[in-house]
């Protein structure tokens, strides 16, 4: 990645973003630490944390074809869990002490009944997600995630109490509060960050143990505080929003167009730390049970939610000033096709433009990304001056 | 005010001078398998019949399509949806409707009365529906491109293509001729199958008159003739040649270019 | 911009009723086939035509009625005497209507895409362009796939369907008691809301009536399905599994017509195996390939394919996905037992939800268990679009196979479109099975 960023954290986190394995992550079990490997944003991670484990959120970066995978998985499924699987069945994913799965979505629930099948992780586990955000929902997540606690406590002998709980979920706030100031470099009308640059930030933490994630993170502010080359000249303020976009390759091929990627509503972006679990809870489980089902803006997966996830990106479109919303997803999500064709109607209403784009996970077809990037530009440029 | 449009696409290659808003050359070739090769081969052309020597004569030039990239003449670069629109709107102010069949993709391209792009549909992942399906057909029923153009060759009971691919549906046709079916019904099948695709695409725009068919796909007359039975409404025939409107839209924001910077009016 | 509602109202019955006529086409033809078995199908298209017919005079006169789903329990809605329609009925029932094709093209050009399951797309398209029509409330459905959750958000973001209440019942991943038990909640939960939304109450000695004759329809479904146990099978694809399930979960349930059509069923396959008559029985071949096609019928292209497969191979759907429901009895001791064993049953033993909602074990165990009761020679996992998670799990159906011996086939198709993979296409690759197989 070219960045005119001068640090030492950042170049660690453009590490932990291009490849699975990381330098930070390798000292941690080196030093004996163990790893669990996790699916989806609506794991708990805090529940590794507080067992000592370190989190790491499944990627299949670095994967070049799906040669062993396809055995597992058609050509009508999602290209992100099977270049991950096919990562795993390479060996790249040796190193975890345990995985744990979810229902996030039809492909991706499916590593589940392909990996414990195919590969020797040691404790292999699968959550279930509502698919609501009410009171039930909350509960029912709630006994998920005691039974996921009581079970890495009995595999890895270890005891997750209440109060460890509460001082990893401080943790993780913290670390969401860190993250949301990266975020506002990009407020300004000439942001000291990319878009590009903001992802790596994002996708690092979720692959580099997280007190020592935190050290980097207070590292890196205090980097960008001799940081003074801005952004500027861009032809359009963007905002990204869909799912697994873990590939800042993506988001440089749009900014080389002239975009600047100010803000996004994605599975490694703000929805991961714009608010943080209430601590005033009594019971850290219930803290994280509401958190996870119902505080934290939902993904399309989560029926019944729709209205609140469209204010939810109105509320960052119109903070971040953008001209225009970028809505991403991966061939054949289901959950992301059709809420792109419902926000796009809802955009409509608010005349911001917006523009779906379909991709695979290995990015492949720049040259089409680059056209439809640019006629987007365009499109926005000239009805700007129509207006004017 | 002298000004180039180039289009460098996978199958051809088109350029587009104008001097003072009037078009004095035009080119259009056969892409070799280096754009920028083609860029040059095809500005030669244009060149030649504007009666310039040089592309130094050139005040401004705006290239589009797949090779825009990495052209050395060429000032900026715009993506083919604007220039296709701008080069249609150019030559039918009233157009509301881009639909254009290139080699390789097609598009549609909704504008507002003033011309602006206001939504756009691409297919350029696959074949079907453009150039290439067309010589691929042609192919499998040894008649020419301009076989499957001819009006007096579209039969009136064209049979159905169901194959999207164009690998699988050349397959299909050849089954049809040899199942005994009439040329012409074939005939007129392929070009309702292109217009069918094309007109699924230019409903997701949204189709508001005036409609122009783009690309070098227009010149055949049988694919027209499917489209207007589609989309229900007369196509508009363009005063150029339809395969230029992409570079003939460079050139034209190549001027728009120029006059901002100098203040000069363009006409 | 205000919308009228009476106007939408109407309008959104009129596919509605031009699939009724299609059916009365069908029914008109089914009376005067010979044969025990047109028999039947025009007992179940009559039963199919009044269940629509009340439908349209619940729109027409302002009656309540409901969209649901043949996994919502509808026991219940059967014993609160609440008409109901399948929102996503269409594909299935009118599949082969004349107006199907075009109707994928609209959803094509809404911009839904051609990877999303036709059978989510199309309830979309209709429900957009105001084809479809407008009930009292919906239960909704979140499982089995991502595309169910992903439709019922397109109705509650629809302008014209903002004053219709949905309740859908949230489905756990998991298949343990503690599910039933939440599952038993939500659709407690689902009652209040059809007793507050349409002014029916629930009376539980009428969902025990309701629940008994459940337990006698599908009872005798098991007998039946003992029945195509036998070498050569009574029944192929023309009668059996869909009609079963149709008749039992879609249109009536727990209703003593349904157990009748049963009976008749049963009656009619035991007469076929005492005269030694298999599925091919005055069609001229026998049975020679019995199959297991692990998925719902390719209603778009059924009559074009189903009988080739027959005539051509002696190939016999002996059984298939909807006719295969372990169906556990309702405890109708008391409304605890009886919601208990609704959720049971509708969370774990519905056909396709049994396999696509949880874990992967039900492709394999499933496959294990119908192969052996029912001696396949071939298991056919036709591949539809729609399935993504079961599109993920070709390779443990496949192991399995291997595993007991029985030769494995994955299409890949369109059970609606046949635009997707032709006919052609889909014969071509299991003329070539078979042939590589030895079956042919």
């Amino acid at each position: 990645m070219e960045t005119g960023i001068r640090s030492a954290a950042f170049q660690t986190f453009i590490e932990a973003t291009s490849g699975i394995m990381n330098s930070e992550l390798q000292a941690w079990k080196d030093g004996g630490g163990k790893v669990m490997g996790f699916f989806c944003t609506t794991v708990p991670e805090e529940l590794f944390t507080a067992a000592g484990l370190a989190g790491f959120r499944m990627r299949g970066t670095g994967s070049t074809s799906t040669e062993l995978s396809d055995a597992c998985f058609s050509a009508i499924n999602c290209s992100y869990p099977r270049h991950t699987m096919n990562q795993a069945l390479e060996g790249h994913y040796d190193f975890l002490d345990g995985l744990v799965c979810i229902n996030s979505c039809d492909h991706v629930r499916r590593v589940y009944d392909n990996w414990i099948r195919k590969l020797g992780t040691p404790f292999v586990k699968v959550m279930s997600l509502p698919r609501k955000v009410g009171q039930p929902q909350i509960d029912w997540y709630f006994d998920e995630i005691n039974k996921l606690r009581k079970d890495i406590e009995a595999h890895f002998s270890v005891e997750i109490t209440d109060e460890s709980l509460r001082q990893a979920i401080r943790l993780h706030n913290e670390i969401r509060a860190l993250q949301k100031q990266v975020y506002q470099f990009r407020l300004p009308d000439a942001p000291l960050m990319t878009g590009e640059e903001t992802l790596a930030v994002m996708v690092a933490g979720t692959a580099i143990p997280k007190p020592r994630y935190k050290v980097l993170l207070e590292e890196f502010l205090k980097d960008m505080q001799s940081h003074k080359e801005t952004h500027k000249g861009h032809r359009a303020r963007v905002m990204i929003i869909g799912g697994e976009l873990d590939d800042t390759e993506f988001i440089r091929v749009i900014e080389e167009q002239g975009a600047l990627v100010v803000t996004d509503s994605t599975c490694y972006g703000s929805r991961l730390m714009w608010r943080p679990v209430d601590e005033s809870y009594d019971d850290p489980v219930k803290a994280m049970a509401n958190y996870y089902i119902y505080d934290r803006p939902s993904c399309p997966r989560m029926y019944g939610d729709q209205p609140r996830r469209i204010a939810y990106t109105r509320e960052l479109a119109k903070e971040f000033r953008v001209d225009g919303v970028i809505g991403e997803r991966l061939m054949f999500c289901d959950q992301w096709l059709v809420e792109h064709y419902m926000t796009n109607d809802d955009l409509k209403e608010d005349g911001i433009p917006f523009l779906a784009i379909d991709r695979e996970y290995l990015l492949s077809g720049k040259g089409q990304l680059r056209t439809r990037v640019q006629a987007f530009l365009e499109t926005i440029e000239g009805l700007r001056s129509e207006q004017s | 005010m002298v000004v180039a449009g180039v289009d460098i696409g996978s199958a051809t290659g088109k350029a587009v001078i104008m001097i003072d808003g009037r078009i004095v050359g035009t080119s259009v070739l056969v892409s070799t398998a280096h754009p920028a090769k083609t860029a040059e081969i095809v500005m030669g052309q244009a060149l030649e019949q504007a009666g310039l020597s040089s592309v130094d004569q050139l005040k401004h030039v705006v290239c589009t399509g797949y090779g825009r990239l990495n052209i050395p003449y060429a000032k900026e670069n715009l993506s083919e949806i604007s220039c296709h629109a701008k080069g249609a709107h150019w030559m039918v102010p009233s157009v509301r409707t881009v639909i254009d069949v290139g080699g390789q993709d097609c598009k549609v391209i909704s504008l507002s009365p003033k011309g602006t792009v206001l939504e756009f549909k691409m297919n350029d992942r696959c074949a079907a529906g453009t150039g290439r399906f067309f010589e691929a057909m042609a192919r499998a029923l040894c008649c020419g491109l301009e076989g499957l153009s001819d009006p007096a060759n579209q039969g009136d009971n064209p049979c159905a293509i169901s194959n999207q691919c164009s690998v699988f549906a050349e397959s299909e046709v050849v089954t049809l001729v040899n199942e005994g079916i009439e040329l012409e019904n074939i005939i007129s099948g392929i070009n309702v199958s292109v217009a069918s695709r094309l007109t699924s695409m230019s409903r997701r725009v949204g189709i508001i008159n005036d409609v122009v068919l783009t690309g070098g796909c227009s010149k055949n007359q049988g694919l027209i003739m499917a489209l207007e039975t589609k989309i229900k409404t007369k196509l508009i025939a363009l005063p150029h040649d339809p395969q230029i409107a992409g570079a003939l839209g460079a050139a034209i924001f190549a001027a728009e270019r120029l006059e901002a910077e100098t203040g000069n009016k363009c006409p | 911009m205000t919308i009228d509602m009476k106007a939408m109202k109407l309008k959104g019955v009129e596919r509605y009723k031009q699939e009724r006529d299609w059916f009365q086409m069908g029914l008109n033809a089914c009376r005067f086939m010979p044969g025990e078995e047109f028999k039947l199908q025009a007992q179940l298209l009559e039963i199919l035509l009044d269940s629509k017919q009340v439908v349209v005079d619940c729109v027409e006169n302002d009656q309540p009625f409901i969209g649901g789903y043949f996994c919502n329990a509808p026991e219940l809605f059967h014993a609160m005497n609440l008409p109901w329609f399948m929102l996503m009925e269409t594909p299935f029932l009118a599949a082969t209507a004349p107006y199907l094709l075009a109707d994928i093209e609209g959803s094509e050009e809404m911009g839904l895409g051609t990877d999303l399951c036709t059978a989510i797309r199309l309830p979309i398209y209709y429900i957009e362009k105001g084809l479809m029509p407008i009930p009292t409330c919906v239960l909704g459905l979140l499982y089995p796939c991502d595309g169910a959750p992903m439709l019922h958000q397109v109705i509650e973001h629809n302008k014209a369907w903002k004053d219709v209440p949905i309740y859908c019942a949230d489905p756990p991943y998991t298949s343990d008691e503690r599910a039933i038990e939440y599952f038993a909640e939500e659709l407690k939960r689902m009652t209040e809301f059809l007793e507050q939304h349409t002014g029916r109450t629930l009376d539980l000695e009428r969902l025990k009536t309701v629940c008994e004759e459940s337990n006698r329809t599908y009872t005798i479904w098991q007998d039946y399905n003992e029945l195509r146990r036998h070498v050569p099978s009574p029944h192929g694809w023309e009668i059996g599994g869909a009609q079963a399930f149709a008749i039992s979960q879609c249109f009536v349930a727990g209703d003593p017509k349904c157990t009748a059509w049963f009976e008749q069923l049963y009656r009619v396959g035991q007469m076929r195996i005492e005269r030694g008559a298999g599925a091919s029985e005055a069609e001229g071949w026998r049975e020679k390939i019995r199959l297991f096609w692990f998925d719902i019928m390719p209603y778009g292209w059924i009559f074009e394919f189903m009988p080739w497969l027959e005539s051509t191979f002696g190939a016999v759907i002996v059984m298939d996905m909807f006719g295969n429901f372990p169906y556990t009895l309702i405890d109708t001791t008391s409304e605890e037992t009886i919601f208990h064993d609704l959720a049971k049953r509708n969370l774990i033993d519905s056909p396709m939800i049994r396999q696509a909602r949880g874990t992967a074990e039900n492709f394999s165990n499933d496959i294990r268990r119908i192969v052996e009761d029912y001696k396949i020679d071939v298991v056919i996992w036709p591949g539809h679009m729609g399935h993504k998670d079961g599109a993920a799990t070709i390779g443990i159906m496949r192991d399995t196979c291997r595993e007991i011996g029985v030769p494995f086939l994955h299409i890949g198709l369109d059970l609606f479109d046949k635009r997707y993979t032709s006919i052609d296409e889909v014969k071509e690759k299991v003329t070539d099975f078979f042939k590589g197989m030895g079956l042919a």
